[in-house]
């Protein structure tokens, strides 16, 4: 109603695109970046070592339940230790050619369902006060979360 | 929760609504192929692309067949502008009023949803940004006396799964979004879903198991 009121900012819609444009530049800097490399990093080890096969055909069966190739395993390991890891492994696995864009929009809502979830047990239910008790039935939700929105997500695909 | 109280009174110009409306139209992608001026209301658009390097009508800068962290350090470079406009619009749609808005359309629904007072509104849009800011505020919800213990585990349950999803989709999930053969929003929605349906299974968890634990 009042413009006096609302939440409205006096800086203009160039000033404030240019504030998040700089909070972006320093999230892809101090984040993206790192995480990217150190993703690239862990699969070119993994490849060179042929772990990455192996943990491609060990996954193989199970991930093939999603329609997914054994290696994208390794990005959901990722992601429950960081979302960052999660997009980097992704993106890489992309770029070799191991995983196609139908998989990465599969596994895209889970990399963040079960994402960080190590980090945020103590950042996210620690913090609000949540009973500690409950914290494996919470951890368990949130991963049964991923692995059910990547069937949802190829149902989804169906229609694209 | 004191000094929350008076934001959660806050009124909601028009503006706060139509840029929320905006924010869900540029990132679903609806004017991506429009042949019109509309097409500037859509992410990938603004977006535009990277320029081609030689004659070989394929490669950007990145250059192709590159491994390990040199490569990872090229692909990255090129993931930026992405994520750059996505923070920079998502600044634009928060300065306008667009996730006082949010909260304003939510609010009624809580309950419903999630078994959460309405008054959870503002932790509720905080937690979409900001993992710590979420929590934080459910903290003081819930010494305030807004929110009974099972209502904070039910509501930090919610919460915990895709944690900030504004902030990490469309930041570092941003690098993803060119590979994307669905519109952006979509796995956010998802998302979203999921976040729900996950609160509910710990509510019914609470409600029943945990309760007859209490007992015995």
């Amino acid at each position: 109603m009042s413009n006096a009121q609302a939440p409205v900012s006096r800086q203009s819609l160039m000033d404030m695109f240019v504030a998040g444009a700089r909070r972006g530049w320093n999230v892809a800097t101090n984040n993206m970046v790192p995480n990217v490399i150190m993703a690239f990093v862990l699969i070119q080890a993994l490849n060179v070592t042929g772990l990455l096969e192996i943990v491609g055909k060990a996954f193989g069966p199970v991930m093939a339940l999603w329609g997914l190739p054994g290696e994208a395993a390794a990005a959901l390991i990722a992601s429950f230790l960081s979302m960052g890891g999660g997009v980097g492994v992704t993106a890489s696995l992309y770029t070799a050619g191991k995983l196609s864009g139908p998989d990465v929009t599969v596994l895209m809502p889970a990399i963040f369902l079960m994402g960080a979830l190590l980090q945020f047990m103590g950042r996210c239910l620690g913090t609000a006060g949540v009973d500690s008790r409950h914290y494996p039935v919470i951890i368990g939700v949130c991963i049964a979360n991923a692995l059910l929105s990547m069937w949802v997500m190829r149902l989804i695909l169906i229609l694209f | 929760m004191k000094q929350d109280k008076p934001a959660a009174k806050q009124q909601v110009s028009w503006v706060g609504y139509a840029a929320l409306f905006f924010a869900l139209i540029f990132f679903s992608g609806i004017f991506s192929d429009a042949e019109n001026w509309t097409r500037v209301l859509d992410f990938t658009v603004l977006q535009g692309s990277f320029g081609i390097i030689g004659e070989t009508g394929k490669a950007i800068f990145r250059g192709t067949g590159g491994t390990g962290a040199r490569d990872g350090f090229m692909f990255a470079l090129s993931l930026m502008p992405s994520v750059i406009l996505a923070l920079g619009v998502v600044s634009v749609i928060e300065g306008l009023g667009g996730l006082v808005a949010a909260e304003r359309l939510l609010s009624p629904f809580l309950r419903p949803l999630l078994g959460v007072p309405g008054v959870s509104g503002l932790a509720l849009i905080a937690s979409f940004q900001s993992t710590d800011a979420g929590a934080g505020m459910t903290k003081a919800l819930y010494e305030a006396g807004d929110l009974t213990d099972e209502e904070r585990t039910v509501f930090g349950a919610f919460q915990v799964s895709g944690a900030a999803p504004i902030t990490n989709y469309f930041s570092s999930g941003a690098g993803l979004f060119q590979f994307l053969s669905v519109p952006i929003i979509i796995p956010f929605v998802v998302m979203l879903v999921f976040k729900v349906l996950g609160a509910n299974v710990i509510r019914l968890y609470i409600k029943t198991v945990a309760k007859k634990k209490a007992v015995a």
